[in-house]
């Protein structure tokens, strides 16, 4: 177990530049996960943390030791891969201790690290098996213990539960989870998916084109995104996106807005925060999450932020404990999450609630958060 | 039969209709019209000279004799020599087996290369050697023999074995080079994390995998060499040359009376060997072709 520290790392293949001036820093325990699109450079950086890469720039420091020169081997890390990577020809006891073979490591020091893993994982009836024996589900569970079976500094894993089918990925993301409780090392996880990142993450990294967007918390990140890539990337369904202006009634900041019949629509805002008189005026965009938003009829009503506006509903999804209901603001079709009791019905005029201490304001420019 | 367990019930109908026994005729045509030369060497073979002279060419033998196969064997005469194939054949075995194992295992290590430790230009590498596949025989032969001679190894056994090596190259790359495209560099990977180096995951992962495509490459080297005349006959001198050549001699040789079934027996004995590697490795020739679509 071991801190890691990804200092301003730069890799370009020619001309192009795919990772841009990284810097991350995680302390001993931490499981820091790896989120963004597809082509953001979050796999191309898990290489090079893992030393199967070289960097053009910078530095990968883990427990205080710069390892650029040092070969994958002596990193003292551990991988699983996204296609597991098992090898075919070796059983399930072939491929756990193939890396302690290599390393002629004693028997009896395999045998016993083999089976606490084994026991760990529950596969010891799988230990004669091989690769193509075994589902989806046993191949990573293999791949997992073949990286817990060396007890490494550092955990790195590549998208690990990708090929997983749903039901079955939900059940390792609690087990992974679980592991790293029980173990307390430290973690780097790479996923696209968002909800990966939010369980299982003590801090996320999100990237977008070699760049990090934000670096923080799960719940910061949800809370309080930094700009409105992140705020569109991590949330299901995603944060609604509402063009709006500032404006000042007598000392009281409000958003206005259109509502889909071209009304205005002016919400109050609830103890705004200073950096905003600063934007009064102009044009910014709102970030509301869908659960902000309420059922007046369903509201209890003490809460001071609270605010009220009546809408035409669209398309309603129920999804079981709620339903999900799309409205029109400003040309955007809105998602609001409503408890299931909600009596929301296309085409009916919605009376919704909206809690505007939840609001979080980004430049309509640059899209970074105000 | 297995493909009855395949077939759901119902979905064929009972009995042979009429179009099928048409397609079994033609089929059965092809059937002999592929046989009948196989046919006609056994059966000269097993004949007596005067047989051969009174009976047709497809009648069997009045009286079966093998004195021609044992002839060929040890007491044809090969130019002046008359000692049979016996030693030719030993003299293609020692060209064949160690050219086949040295271009296969070469093949391997750059296949292993070319897709699993590529390096500034390795795709110019792999085209050159593609380029390879397509150089005819006829080309190489004078700057070959310049090449033997000068180290030393021109008309020997080890001569031609340099010869097919430095040809087969280009082809077993190829097999081995689309093979191991298809095994995923995460294998690579992780076996690199794991501690292994180059030689380690060359021996414990990649050959272990490569039993489908090994089979193929020792199967099509093994026919290339053994069947190989051209190089054979302007490499080699007098007791050093493979069975080809020595076949060629006996069946060209000009003096007295045409001994057809020798000819024949000596034949079959030339191509016996490809013969029986395809029956035994056929199998394995025809998954291994494929196999590349399978993923590893």
């Amino acid at each position: 177990m071991a801190s890691l520290e990804i200092r301003n790392v730069v890799k370009r293949f020619g001309a192009v530049e795919v990772l841009k001036n990284i810097n991350i820093d995680i302390q001993d325990g931490e499981f820091l996960v790896l989120v963004g699109p597809s082509g953001c450079g979050k796999s191309t950086l898990l290489n090079i943390v893992a030393g199967l890469e070289s960097m053009t720039e910078g530095q990968i420091i883990i427990d205080e030791k710069a390892v650029n020169d040092v070969h994958p081997k002596d990193r003292d890390i551990a991988m699983v891969f996204q296609s597991y990577a098992l090898y075919p020809n070796m059983t399930v006891r072939g491929n756990i201790t193939f890396g302690m073979r290599v390393r002629k490591i004693p028997a009896d020091q395999i045998e016993s690290a083999l089976n606490r893993v084994a026991d760990l994982l529950q596969i010891t009836p799988l230990l004669d098996r091989k690769p193509g024996q075994l589902s989806g589900g046993q191949r990573q569970r293999v791949a997992m213990g073949r990286a817990l079976v060396r007890d490494p500094k550092i955990f790195l894993f590549d998208e690990p539960l990708s090929n997983l089918d749903a039901k079955l990925r939900v059940e390792m993301r609690t087990e992974i989870k679980k592991l790293h409780h029980r173990l307390g090392s430290t973690i780097v996880y790479v996923t696209h998916d968002q909800i990966e990142a939010m369980t299982l993450a003590t801090r996320i990294a999100v990237m977008k084109d070699g760049v990090v967007q934000q670096f923080d918390t799960p719940q910061a990140i949800y809370d309080q995104p930094a700009n409105t890539f992140v705020a569109g990337f991590m949330g299901s369904p995603a944060m609604n996106l509402i063009s709006a202006t500032l404006v000042d009634e007598n000392g009281a900041l409000h958003v206005e807005t259109n509502s889909n019949k071209g009304e205005t629509l002016k919400l109050k805002l609830h103890h705004p925060q200073q950096s905003l008189r600063g934007h009064v005026g102009e044009n910014l965009i709102i970030g509301l999450r869908p659960e902000a938003f309420g059922d007046q009829e369903l509201a209890s009503g003490d809460n001071p932020a609270v605010r009220h506006f009546t809408c035409l509903v669209d398309v309603t999804e129920p999804t079981g404990p709620d339903t999900l209901t799309m409205f029109n603001i400003a040309g955007i079709e809105v998602t609001a999450r409503m408890h299931s009791g909600s009596d929301m019905r296309p085409g009916i005029q919605g009376r919704f609630s909206v809690d505007m201490a939840r609001a979080v304001f980004f430049d309509a420019d640059s899209g970074n958060r105000i | 039969m297995t493909e009855a367990r395949f077939s759901l019930e119902g979905t064929r109908k009972p009995g042979i209709t009429a179009g099928r026994w048409v397609l079994f005729f033609i089929l059965g045509i092809f059937v002999l019209y592929f046989l009948t030369p196989l046919y006609v060497m056994i059966v000269t073979s097993l004949k007596t000279l005067d047989d051969i002279r009174v009976g047709s060419m497809m009648s069997p033998p009045s009286e079966v004799t093998f004195a021609p196969w044992i002839k060929a064997w040890n007491g044809a005469c090969v130019g002046v020599q008359c000692e049979g194939l016996n030693g030719y054949f030993w003299n293609s075995v020692k060209i064949a087996v160690p050219a086949v194992l040295i271009s296969t295992l070469l093949g391997a290590v750059n296949g292993y290369v070319l897709t699993k430790w590529r390096f500034r230009g390795s795709e110019v590498v792999f085209a050159l050697m593609l380029f390879g596949c397509f150089i005819p025989f006829q080309v190489v032969l004078m700057p070959m023999a310049q090449t033997l001679g000068f180290l030393g190894l021109a008309g020997t056994i080890p001569g031609l074995v340099l010869v097919h090596v430095v040809y087969g190259i280009g082809f077993t790359t190829l097999f081995f080079r689309n093979y191991y495209i298809t095994i995923p560099d995460e294998l690579i990977k992780a076996a690199t994390i794991d501690g292994a180096g180059f030689l380690t995951i060359f021996w414990s992962i990649m050959l272990p995998l490569s039993i489908p495509i090994i089979v193929v490459t020792v199967i099509w080297q093994f026919t290339q060499i053994w069947n190989d005349f051209l190089f054979g006959v302007s490499f080699s001198a007098g007791g050093g040359q493979p069975i080809t050549v020595a076949l060629n001699n006996i069946v060209n040789s000009s003096t007295g009376v045409k001994e057809y079934n020798l000819d024949m027996a000596s034949a079959i004995i030339a191509g016996l060997p490809t013969l029986l590697v395809y029956v035994f490795a056929g199998r394995y020739f025809i998954r291994g072709l494929t196999a590349g679509s399978v993923k590893g």
